[in-house]
Order: C-alpha cells, then sequence, then structure tokens
C-alpha cells in the first residue's frame, strides 16, 4: 500500500519550531557527519525526509528524535542551511504532543496564550489557596508539602504512565516489533543507565562538559525533590539534610543560570532557536532552585514569617512546575529519552 | 622532375629511433637518385631544425623535401610551412610517417621495422620526384546572408550580421516571427516575458535597411556552394486568390536555425491522453500564463496538487531519444514557482531522474524546495506510474531518496515534462544535406573547436536545431553562428585547397559513376565542346578520391594523388 504524502504537514511542523527543512536536497551530510548516526541506524537525514513528505505515522514510529542528543554539528554542515538540528527538536517536541493523551501538550506548544493563561490560572489557585487559609505560614509550608507529594503521584499515574504506554504502542507494537516478554527485563539496565547518566549524549561532539553539566542537573534535581519531598527539608532539623538541600538547590540555579546564559548569548547551534517551551523549562528550574534556597535561608535566620510573599513565590513556581512544565512541557523528555533508549534495546534484539 | 631533394629522418627523441636503426635508413637513401642531402635529426619539428631546413633549402638549392616522421595529422602542416619559408611551394613537401607506421608498429622487430621505413622513405622519394607546385582557388564570395527560421536564435542572428553591414535574407516559414519563446509568458530567471523578448528583437530588425525579412516563406531549392548559393524562396499567399510569389536570392552563406519541436508523449504514455488532467509541459506552461483568478482551474475543476513527472521523451531506454533535453528541468520548476506565486493552495510535487538546474539556474532549484516543494526521484528502471482509481488520477513511485519505499500524491493535474525533439519537417536538412548526430539533431563538424559549422562548406548552425538550448545558450550559438557565417564572405574573396580531383575531358565518356561516388555532389554533368563530360566544382569537392578508382578509362584523377606518382611509390615500396 502505497503511503499518501502530506505537503501540510511541513506547516504543522514549523508551530514546533521546524525551521526551513524543506531546504534539504538530500545530500545527507547530515548523516555523514553525524557521530551518533550508524549505518544500521541512521538520522537525520531520513527524519527531514520524512517530514518533507509528511509521512506522520512513519514519524510517530521513529525513536530516531530521541536518539538526536543535538550537537548541533548537522547544521553547521547542511550545505542547504536547512538547520536538521532543530528539525529534530521540532520533531522531539511534535512527539511529545503525540504521546500526550490529554492533548495539552500540543496545545502549549502551538498556542502560547493558552500556555500562559493557564500558567496565570495556576498563580491565581495560589493566592486563593494562600487567602483561603489566611496566609497562615505553619498551615501554608505544610499544605505545600502535602501538595508536592499528590502532584508527583497523581501526574506519574494520570499523565506519564498512559503516556508512556502510548509511546509504547506507537514506537515498539505499531512498528510491528514482536519480542519475547523477558527482554523487557533483559532490557531495564539500559533504561536506568540512560535516565540517570544520559551517556548516549557524551558521545555526541564537543559536548563533554555540557553532558557532565547536565548530568549534576540531574542528580541535584532527582535529590532535591526527595530530600523536600521525604526528608521534608522546609521542615526538619536535621543539620545534614539541611546542608545538603543547600547544596542542591545551589547546584540547580548555579548550572540553569549558565544554560540560561548560553541560551541568551546564542553562541552554540543548539541555543539558536529557543522557543517558548526552552525557556520556560530552563528559568523555572532556575527559579525553583532559587526561591527553595531562600526559603530555606529565610527560615534558618528566621525571618520567613515576615517575608511570606517568598513562600508564596516559590510555591508558586513550584505548582506552575509540577502541573503544567512537568507532565505537558520539557520535562518529559527525561521519561522519552530514556525510555527510547530502552525501546530501542528491546527493538534490536528482534534481530 | 626534382632532381635536389632534401630528406631528414627524425629520431623523435628515442621514439622512432629506439626501434629504427635512422642511421641506416640514411645511408640506404643518401644515394638514391635525385636526393641532394639526407640528414638525421633528434627533433624534426624543434625550432632549430626547422631554421636548418630552410637554410639547407636555399644553401643547397633544394628543389623537394622530405620529412620521415610522425603521422601527416601531426606536422603536415608544420613542414609545409617550413617549406614555403625556403621559397618553394608548399605543395611539394612530402611526409612520411614511420613512427606510428614503423617504430610503434613493430617495436618487437627492429631490423624489420627498419627496413620498413627504408621502404617507406625511398616511396616518399619516387612521390616527390613528381610533386607539382599547386595553387589554392580562389573564387568571388556574395556578401548576401540567408538566415532560416527567425526565432530569437534567427533574429538574433540578423541583426548580429546587419550590423557588419552584410545584406541579410531573414526567411521563415510561419506568418509570424519568433518561434516558441515567442509564445511564452515569464521566461526562467530574468522572468522577461517570451512575446516582449521577441517583440523586441523584432522591432530592433524592422529598423534595419540591410534585413529583408520573408514570413510564410519556404526556402525551396539550394544549389551552388560556400560563396555562391543560390536559393529558391516560395511566399506563401496571404489571402486565397493571392498568387503563390517564388523569388531567387544568390547569397555567399546560410545560416540554419529552423529550432525544434516539443516532444509529443505517445497515447498512454504516462496516461497521455487516457485521462483528461494529464497535460505536457508546454500545455501547462501556456495554462498557468493565461489564466487569471485566485484559484488555478483546469477543464472548470480546481487545481490544487500538481504532480510533474521528468524526462518524458528524454533520457529513454527503449525510444530513440537517448539524451537529455536539458532546458526542461529549469522550465518545469519555474512552472511550478510561478504556478505557487499566482494562485493559492497550490503544492507541487517533482517525480524527477535527477535535477539538473545547472549553473544559476540552481537558484531556482533553492526556492522551490524553499517554497516546500517535493522532490520525488527514482531511476530510469523503476518510473513514476500514472493510473486512476474512483475517478482520482494518481502518481505513484518507489521513492530512492526514502528507501524506496512506494509513495502516492493524489493529483488534479499531471504534468509531463516533455523535451525537445528534432523538427519532424526536415526540408531545410535534404535541401543542404545537412548531417544528423545520434540525436537526429543537426551536427557540427567539431564538438569543441568548429561548433557551429557543418561539413557543408558555408553553412553553419545556430539555436536548438543543434540540440535541447534554452535561450541563453541559443543566442549565444546564433552569435557565434553569424560571426563564422561572415567571416566566409567577409574578404570578398575565397580560397579552397588546391587539392582536387581533376577530369581529363579527352578520355571522360560520362557514364555518371564519378558522381554515384561522390559524397558531396561535387561533379556534374556538362557540354564541354559538343561532348557530354564530368566537370568537377572546385569549391565543393574536398579532395576525398572516393571518384578515382571506380572511373572506367581512368579520366579522374585527384591532384597531388596522380596515377605516375601512386604507382612510382609502390615500385619503391614493393
Amino acid at each position: 500500500m502505497a503511503s499518501k504524502l502530506n505537503p501540510t504537514f511541513s506547516e504543522q511542523l514549523k508551530k514546533y519550531g521546524s525551521v526551513n527543512f524543506n531546504a534539504c536536497y538530500n545530500c545527507g551530510t547530515c548523516t555523514a557527519i553525524c557521530s551518533l548516526s550508524t549505518t544500521d541506524d541512521s538520522f537525520p537525514r531520513e527524519m527531514v525526509r520524512l517530514s518533507t513528505l509528511g509521512l506522520e505515522d512513519e514519524i510517530k514510529k521513529s525513536l530516531k528524535p530521541w536518539e538526536c542528543y543535538y550537537c548541533g554539528e548537522c547544521t553547521t554542515h547542511c550545505p542547504q542551511t536547512a538547520n536538521p538540528g532543530e528539525l529534530m527538536m521540532s520533531l522531539r517536541r511534535w512527539l511529545t504532543a503525540k504521546y500526550d493523551w490529554t492533548g495539552l501538550s500540543g496545545l502549549f506548544y502551538k498556542y502560547l496564550p493558552a500556555f500562559l493563561t493557564t500558567m496565570v490560572l495556576v498563580f491565581a489557585g495560589v493566592l486563593f489557596f494562600a487567602n483561603s487559609v489566611n496566609w497562615e505560614l505553619e498551615r501554608l509550608l505544610h499544605l505545600g508539602h502535602m501538595f508536592e507529594r499528590t502532584a508527583i503521584a497523581t501526574v506519574f499515574v494520570v499523565i506519564f504512565i498512559p503516556n508512556l504506554l502510548r509511546m509504547w504502542y506507537f514506537t515498539v507494537v505499531k512498528a510491528g516489533v514482536k519480542v519475547p516478554f523477558k527482554t523487557y527485563f533483559t532490557a531495564l539496565n539500559d533504561l536506568f543507565v540512560h535516565m540517570f547518566t544520559q551517556k548516549r549524549a557524551r558521545d555526541c561532539d564537543g559536548n563533554h562538559f555540557r553532558w557532565l553539566e547536565h548530568m549534576i542537573l540531574v542528580f541535584a534535581y532527582l535529590a532535591l525533590l526527595f530530600t523536600t519531598v521525604f526528608l521534608n527539608w522546609f521542615s526538619t532539623e536535621n543539620l545534614f539534610v539541611i546542608v545538603l538541600g543547600y547544596l542542591e538547590s545551589a547546584f540547580i540555579f548555579i548550572i540553569t543560570a549558565d544554560f540560561v546564559k548560553d541560551r541568551i548569548q546564542k553562541k552554540q547551534t543548539l541555543t539558536k532557536n529557543s522557543k517558548p517551551s526552552d525557556w520556560f523549562f530552563v528559568i523555572w528550574l532556575m527559579l525553583m532552585g532559587l526561591t527553595a534556597f531562600f526559603v530555606r535561608l529565610f527560615i534558618d535566620f528566621n525571618i520567613l514569617e515576615t517575608s511570606k510573599w517568598l513562600y508564596i513565590i516559590h510555591l508558586t513556581v513550584l505548582m506552575q512546575w509540577a502541573l503544567i512544565i512537568v507532565p505537558f512541557g520539557k520535562w518529559t523528555h527525561f521519561l522519552y529519552r530514556s525510555f527510547a533508549m530502552y525501546f530501542a534495546k528491546i527493538k534490536s534484539v528482534k534481530k | 622532375m626534382k632532381e635536389r631533394i632534401g630528406v631528414y629522418i627524425c629520431h623523435c627523441g628515442g621514439n622512432i629511433s629506439d626501434y629504427v636503426d635512422v642511421e641506416r635508413v640514411r645511408q640506404a637513401v643518401e644515394n638514391d637518385k635525385g636526393v641532394a642531402l639526407a640528414k638525421t635529426t633528434v627533433f624534426a619539428c624543434s625550432d632549430s631544425n626547422q631554421n636548418d631546413m630552410v637554410e639547407d633549402i636555399k644553401k643547397h638549392n633544394l628543389d623537394g623535401v622530405i620529412v620521415a616522421s610522425c603521422s601527416p595529422k601531426l606536422h603536415l602542416v608544420t613542414f609545409r610551412n617550413v617549406t614555403e619559408r625556403g621559397d618553394l611551394n608548399k605543395y611539394t613537401y612530402v611526409h612520411t610517417n614511420i613512427r606510428e607506421q614503423a617504430s610503434w608498429a613493430h617495436s618487437n622487430d627492429k631490423n624489420g621495422a627498419t627496413e620498413k621505413a627504408i621502404h617507406l622513405v625511398k616511396a616518399a622519394i619516387a612521390k616527390s620526384r613528381y610533386a607539382e607546385p599547386l595553387y589554392p582557388n580562389q573564387f568571388e564570395a556574395e556578401k548576401t546572408i540567408a538566415v532560416i527560421g527567425a526565432g530569437i536564435s534567427g533574429m538574433k542572428v540578423a541583426a548580429t550580421l546587419s550590423d557588419k553591414n552584410t545584406q541579410v535574407i531573414l526567411i521563415e516559414k510561419e506568418i509570424r516571427v519568433g518561434g516558441h519563446a515567442a509564445t511564452w509568458g515569464s521566461l526562467a530567471m530574468s522572468d522577461e516575458r517570451g512575446d516582449d523578448l521577441s517583440r523586441r528583437i523584432y522591432s530592433d530588425l524592422l529598423q534595419r535597411d540591410n534585413v529583408t525579412i520573408l514570413t510564410g516563406s519556404e526556402v525551396i531549392s539550394s544549389k551552388g556552394s560556400i560563396g555562391n548559393f543560390t536559393l529558391k524562396v516560395r511566399k506563401r499567399p496571404y489571402q486565397a486568390g493571392d498568387p503563390v510569389e517564388t523569388m531567387e536570392f544568390n547569397v555567399g552563406s546560410v545560416v540554419v536555425a529552423t529550432g525544434f519541436d516539443s516532444y509529443l508523449p505517445k497515447e498512454g504514455e504516462f496516461g497521455f491522453l487516457s485521462y483528461e488532467n494529464v497535460i505536457t509541459l508546454p500545455d501547462f506552461k501556456h495554462l498557468i500564463d493565461s489564466f487569471s483568478g485566485k484559484f488555478l482551474e483546469y477543464k472548470g475543476k480546481r487545481v490544487s496538487r500538481i504532480a510533474y513527472i521528468y524526462c518524458v521523451g528524454s533520457r529513454q531506454i527503449d525510444g530513440e531519444n537517448k539524451y537529455c533535453s536539458r532546458y526542461c528541468c529549469t522550465s518545469v520548476i519555474h512552472a511550478a514557482i510561478q504556478a505557487k506565486k499566482k494562485f493559492n493552495n497550490i503544492y507541487n510535487f517533482h517525480f524527477n531522474r535527477g535535477i539538473r538546474t545547472y549553473g544559476k539556474q540552481e537558484l531556482l532549484y533553492a526556492e522551490s524546495l524553499q517554497q516546500g516543494d517535493i522532490y520525488l526521484q527514482s531511476f530510469e528502471d523503476a518510473p513514476p506510474q500514472v493510473y486512476a482509481e474512483n475517478g482520482i488520477t494518481k502518481v505513484k513511485v518507489k521513492d530512492v531518496l526514502t528507501k524506496n519505499k512506494e509513495l502516492e500524491v493524489e493529483a488534479d493535474l499531471v504534468v509531463l515534462v516533455t523535451g525537445m525533439v528534432p523538427r519532424t519537417d526536415n526540408s531545410i536538412g535534404t535541401l543542404f544535406k545537412l548531417p544528423k548526430g545520434r540525436d537526429k539533431f543537426f551536427n557540427e563538424v567539431h564538438m569543441k573547436l568548429r561548433p557551429v559549422e557543418t561539413v557543408i562548406d558555408g553553412v553553419t548552425i545556430a539555436g536548438a536545431c543543434q540540440g535541447p538550448k534554452n535561450i541563453v545558450e541559443s543566442v549565444n550559438s546564433a552569435l557565434s553562428a553569424a560571426t563564422k557565417s561572415y567571416s566566409y564572405i567577409s574578404k570578398g574573396m575565397l580560397e579552397t585547397e588546391p587539392i582536387v580531383a581533376e577530369v581529363n575531358a579527352e578520355l571522360c565518356t560520362w557514364c555518371g559513376k564519378c558522381a554515384e561516388a561522390c559524397p558531396f555532389d561535387a561533379i556534374e554533368q556538362k557540354k564541354i565542346n559538343g561532348k557530354q563530360v564530368a566537370v568537377v566544382n572546385n569549391s565543393v569537392c574536398k579532395g576525398c578520391g572516393m571518384c578515382a578508382p571506380v572511373c572506367p578509362p581512368d579520366a579522374i584523377h585527384l591532384v597531388n594523388y596522380s596515377s605516375e606518382e601512386i604507382m612510382s611509390m609502390i615500385d619503391a615500396l614493393v
């Protein structure tokens, strides 16, 4: 059965941030220069081609957009300035939207006003909630902590599990991959290695420092999450936990500040075409680290009672982060990237 | 009879002397009858040896010169000129080839090679004894030039010749001038209109006194040769009842610029004539040039998706047209860009076999990609297929750029990108006996060095009658054909080589066999002193010698290759 072409797909993809990929004349320089592409598993030209033709089903089946870690070499060397690197980036956004059963991801990527409205609504919700407890710090802190735990569990069950199942369905089941059930266990090693080390990014040319920064950030973020949720950092008296929290939050805002600086300077290919989703992700993560750091500092200096506004800001950032950016924004790449490597491992067993 | 012949035997570095004992050759001939001087030389063609030869001719009072060296193709003219510098008639020079014929051919047999070289030189000496001085044929040339075909090329030829103060007769078969180009709107790259371009050159020609434009006119016969052609031209009546006019012109040279036909696909070729929305590139171009409105329509139906199938009638595997038509890639991409800009909701799909938008035209390809045109590529063994399902015309192909995946487009319009083919009306080619290449277009003498001349002296070719060309290339060739044709007649006098066939009228009994054998139609029957004999037209004869061996009474021979000369050479060889 011949596949039908869809020339309007490129217009759709533009809303996800693609730039000029139509200019591609299929020379394959991008694939040749890519340090991650292999003979059996070659990209990005193939993805550029599928996008040009608008073969959505083929793209949905593919894990390749996740296999790219955006060193930007392809874009630098493209003779047609077709920007294959940014195309891969926009395909990741498009796939994120396709995996998301609620459709909110797609809505937020495509319509910035919808995203901003939701952010404002969350802020209003925080104010409403604070008002309903009469701005009592003790209750605010307690309920904030409760909220954090509930939000994580809810997002995990309602959003992440269904979306990961959808990803599995598109990329493994629909791609016609049949493997023994035990493969799902034997391949788990790959899932965790990639989830916690992003080791594939290390093979990207000239990317070692960024990979290291990113890995420290991931660890700091996960550790801070653990420290606040399970060790109850804001309420603890344990000196070790307190210092640990300071360190983690400091790492977060220092590294993210560096990332924000890169995106402002636009010196690397990777940082030249930042979309709102990129900005919000990295800035909100920075604000998270920063506000958490100062909230604890204010607690230690015993001035939070008189500066409740700080906690309100922290709570707003936290809620916007947990309710919007984590489930529907760029945060999901943490899961999709590592699961893509997991599914790729499973697919490779087929042979 | 030559009695003081100088013989030079060349080493050619070692090319000859490694296998032929050149000193032995010298000794073998130095005492031959008529030989005044025999020398060996390392490089006969070197400047110093050439100067020595000129000196020898004067000092030793030589009356004939022979060089035994390489092929005459390489250095015949060189040594003829040396002879001339020594104040001898250059046609008395005799060349003999002991490199290709002796040393290279017999490198495993030095003694045999040397023996053969000795015989070859002795044969040359025998010929040299009889060599007569010859002089080029000179005759007056008519200062008018005829240009056949008034397309862009023909009109540019006429304008160029007119600038050189030459009388021009511009002959066009159609009622109007401008050829194909006059029917186009916007043209690729310059975005000028074809009709404007043609009108501009035409109105310029109308201002000129020395250009006669004959439309609705055909050349019906041609007589004569370079310098003096007589063309008969028939002008069709404008209205019924008008008399048919026939005119005669004497011209010195002819430029043929008869152009091309567009390839017409066969019925069923990519759905042509089978489905009503399958059309050719010229039809499509006329459609988008003339259609106005926000949305393109064809036969009352709205057009959004257009499939272009490239190389229809070009680069055929089984068909006759093996060549690439060169202009079509650029032309169709330009048309696709034009369609997308002019009408709403147009999507272009290019089913190609590799894009050849060479040179600056590459910019059009880039523009088309930028605007979102989709290019699908296949090779000649798996062309796209056009078929219909439920009344919808579809095109499918296995795309080599997508791992040979089968892809399909539902097309509102299928455009067959047809190339250029030679004119079906070949009357001009027949009239002038113009040779054709494998592509059936008119052929030049030498692709690189004589690109607008034909083997028929005095007839040049311009534009797409020579092979597919775009307007830029047509005008380039037009300017060069104009200059070449002008150079034939510019001096007023023409010279041709004296080595031609000669008829002994006393022996000739006119049987016509020589005329039949002549590939250039240089021999005519004429009555001289009450007797029918063969007469050679010296300006047409190329001296090929085809006529000489077929003559029963041996009445025709080639100057410089008389029976005496040839027989004496054979005697020396055996």
